[in-house]
């Protein structure tokens, strides 16, 4: 297994150039290091933190391999992949809202942790937006404006019409002018 | 393009970018899901839902079904309709110069469970024919708990919390 890639990914790496035989273990391995980044870089989006999104990547490509021999070649498989990997954040956002309140009454008046450092620097008002959406409506925002994915493809990957894509998208963007408070 | 989605793809990818962008790790061997995630996610949530709200139903259903027998919820009010009963039993007996109980309590315990369901099934029923003395809880589930002698005074001793008046209960019922 590789440990040493580095250097920014490119717009189109892992999607539709390269060819998976199913159930393949060195093609999987394949695919994990042709689409890390994206679906971490997708995770990120819809998490509340970077160890987090490395959790729930690393859950997508368990989840994902499990179902390796059954994947149909016919279907792109990073769409294939975004669709497990926004499950998966979905799963984390309610297994986060369950360990709150535990955590919330373990800790009664002690501090709560800050948020995670390794984001905080970068982080915009923009960013912090997109991340009190709800999930499906960032994962469009994501895929379209970050991974720069058609409505068809956003479609494929979600399991949903386009037209619903389009519309999960004009809604995000509605929210996020009002949120920030842009015409 | 407008402002907004101009903004959202420079952020995304000033964000985004140089965390991507850090070394690919191992990927992780597969392993069984902790305890808490399988009970807490997907369909493991949907499932502990169902349990939790079969367990609830049966303890409600065991907390209905003594409040039918004893003509209370409150675990103290059980205790004192048998102790109760237990006196009026011995009182009943003394008089009569028998011997053993357990016929008359259970008696006692088979008619006011019939009592207090019936009571129960008329929730509501503002024709009482209680004079003032009933033991009105609010919620129609009055208790019998007159401590009714040999003589047949049922109004005398029945205690109730006296939340409402607007829904009496049957009289204390003597017990011979």
């Amino acid at each position: 297994m590789e440990s040493s890639d580095t250097g920014s990914p490119p717009a189109d790496e892992g999607r539709q150039r390269e060819t998976y035989k199913p159930g393949s273990e060195a093609d999987f391995e394949r695919l994990y290091r042709n689409t890390y980044r994206r679906i971490l870089g997708t995770l990120i989006t819809l998490v509340r933190d970077v160890p987090t999104a490395e959790d729930c990547a690393q859950e997508t490509f368990e989840r994902a391999y499990r179902s390796w021999s059954g994947w149909r070649p016919d279907a792109p498989v990073e769409a294939w992949l975004h669709r497990i990997a926004i499950n998966v954040a979905i799963s984390d956002r309610r297994y986060q809202r369950i360990r709150q309140a535990g955590e919330i009454v373990r800790r009664l008046g002690r501090p709560g942790p800050g948020p995670d450092p390794a984001l905080l620097a970068e982080q915009s008002d923009v960013f912090k937006a997109i991340q009190k959406l709800p999930t499906k409506q960032a994962a469009a925002l994501v895929l379209r404006h970050y991974h720069g994915y058609s409505n068809r493809e956003i479609a494929a990957a979600l399991g949903i019409p386009e037209q619903t894509v389009a519309s999960r998208l004009a809604t995000a963007r509605k929210q996020l002018q009002a949120v920030l408070g842009r015409p | 393009m407008g402002d907004i989605e101009r903004e959202l793809e420079a952020t995304l990818h000033r964000v985004l970018d140089p965390i991507s962008a850090r070394p690919i790790p191992p990927r992780r061997a597969l392993h069984s899901r902790s305890a808490f995630r399988t009970v807490t996610g997907g369909a493991g949530a949907a499932l502990t839902v169902k349990l939790l709200t079969g367990i609830a139903a049966a303890a409600a259903a065991v907390t209905v079904a003594g409040a039918v027998t004893t003509g209370s919820v409150n675990p103290e009010v059980w205790g004192q309709t048998i102790t109760s009963t237990v006196e009026s039993c011995k009182d009943n007996l003394a008089n009569s110069g028998a011997h053993g109980i357990g016929q008359c309590v259970s008696a006692v315990a088979n008619t006011h469970g019939a009592t207090v369901s019936n009571a129960a099934r008329h929730h509501g029923n503002p024709t009482g024919t209680n004079s003032g003395t009933g033991n009105g809880n609010g919620n129609g589930n009055g208790n019998g708990n007159g401590n009714a002698g040999s003589n047949g005074n049922s109004g005398s001793s029945g205690h109730g919390n006296g939340k409402s008046t607007s829904h009496p209960t049957p009289p204390p019922r003597s017990v011979h």
